[in-house]
């Protein structure tokens, strides 16, 4: 870089020099101030980033020394702008202090929930009458030769949506209660579309809904690391797409279960 | 009377070059280098705009302290720091404001699943 060339972009850094005359150094200096007193008398903010906020109260008043002589117009111009970034640093970290409280009751308000859902499981498993996990998981799995696999079918997502309906919530549970038994399975989850409409967004739609599934199996406290996500897109239909039932069929999301030792099948 | 008067001239002279009597400021630019690095360590990148504004200021600041022009280098140095800092305080924020989106989703389909078992 040229030294004139250099010059020029120290000058546009630092607002202007001292000797062009500068009539943003009045606006400067009392935004400055008044970012000051803003986050001097939030009491959130104190408590967030108490240095910051001496720091800023510092810089202001060394702004205003150099405003009022000759010459010291660059300097003012300086420490206002530490003073303005010293509030906002301070106001940023007020924001953050009270985001982390707030993600600190969501979680315990997060694993209160799944508690309850537990309960409320193991309830229904102890009615009589009633079917295991293990036993359901074991009928709506069928054995092929990448292993063990269940589909969900496609009336389990509302339509064209990766929004999963209240009978998927049923299967899941039970899904997240066979992995609860056999902590050494993990499982592929794959989305698959029919071949209607465009191939990318098939693709983003058969990812984003073996996505859902996952999401729901990690709130029920199935660890991410067990779960394998894939989105197929159009591929790999298991049924024609010229009927609409055979369309149907092709909607769908796989859920590949791994042998005993927690081995998957190669994708496909 | 003619030295004194010489050696008040070259005193004069001395206070007027006050640039040359700012020390270099290596403290200074090895407190910004490591608010940059830190800035960048919790993610902030490209698209953080006060991240590229202490980088633009911290590499004027470089050459200002090749040229020796201390004050220069401080000032700008000093500004770095700060946008550096700001630039990670925002990237711990978004990061912090999209953990709080993630657990409503969470505990807004923990609910549903609730509902839907009674």
């Amino acid at each position: 870089m040229s030294r004139f060339r250099r010059q020029a972009l120290i000058c546009l850094l630092l607002g202007g020099l001292a000797g062009c005359a500068n009539p943003d150094l009045e606006q400067q200096l009392s935004q400055a101030a008044e970012s000051y007193t803003k986050v001097s008398s939030d009491t959130r903010i104190q408590r967030g980033a108490p240095k910051d906020v001496v720091r800023a109260g510092e810089s202001l008043a060394r702004a205003q020394r150099f405003a009022e002589f000759w010459g010291g117009a660059e300097d003012a111009l300086h420490y206002s702008y530490l003073s303005l970034s010293y509030s906002e640093i301070a106001r940023q970290h007020g924001t953050l202090l009270d985001n982390q409280q707030r993600i600190v009751q969501l979680q315990m308000e997060r694993q209160r929930l799944r508690d309850m859902l537990r309960d409320a499981r193991l309830l229904s498993a102890q009615q009589p009458g009633r079917w295991g996990d293990d036993q359901i998981i074991s009928m709506a799995a069928t054995e092929t030769d990448r292993g063990l696999v269940m589909t969900l079918g496609d009336v389990l997502f509302r339509a064209d949506s990766d929004e999963l309906g209240r009978e998927a919530n049923r299967t899941l549970l039970k899904l997240a209660h066979f992995l609860e038994l056999n902590p050494q399975r993990r499982v592929r989850i794959e989305g698959y579309t029919d071949s209607r409409g465009d191939a990318d967004r098939n693709l983003a739609l058969s990812k984003a809904r073996a996505e859902a599934v996952a999401e729901v199996l990690t709130d029920l406290g199935i660890a991410s690391q067990r779960i394998e996500i894939r989105g197929y897109g159009e591929a790999f239909p298991v049924a024609e797409n010229a009927s609409a039932r055979g369309r149907a069929q092709n909607r769908r999301v796989e859920i590949l279960f791994s042998d005993a030792q927690g081995e998957l099948g190669p994708d496909r | 009377m003619k030295k004194l008067s010489c050696l008040l001239f070259g005193l004069a002279l001395a206070v007027l070059g006050g640039c040359a009597s700012d020390p270099a400021p290596l403290e200074q630019m090895r407190l910004t280098e490591k608010a940059v690095q830190q800035a960048r360590a919790v993610g902030a990148d490209e698209h953080t705009a006060e991240l590229m504004l202490a980088e633009l200021k911290l590499a004027a600041a470089r050459a200002a302290m090749n040229d020796e022009d201390f004050r220069q280098a401080r000032l700008l140095s000093e500004q770095a720091e700060l946008d550096a800092r700001l630039a990670e305080a925002r990237v711990l924020n978004a990061k912090s404001a999209s953990q709080i989106a993630e657990l409503n989703r969470s505990i807004e389909r923990l609910r549903q699943q609730l509902g839907d078992l009674r």
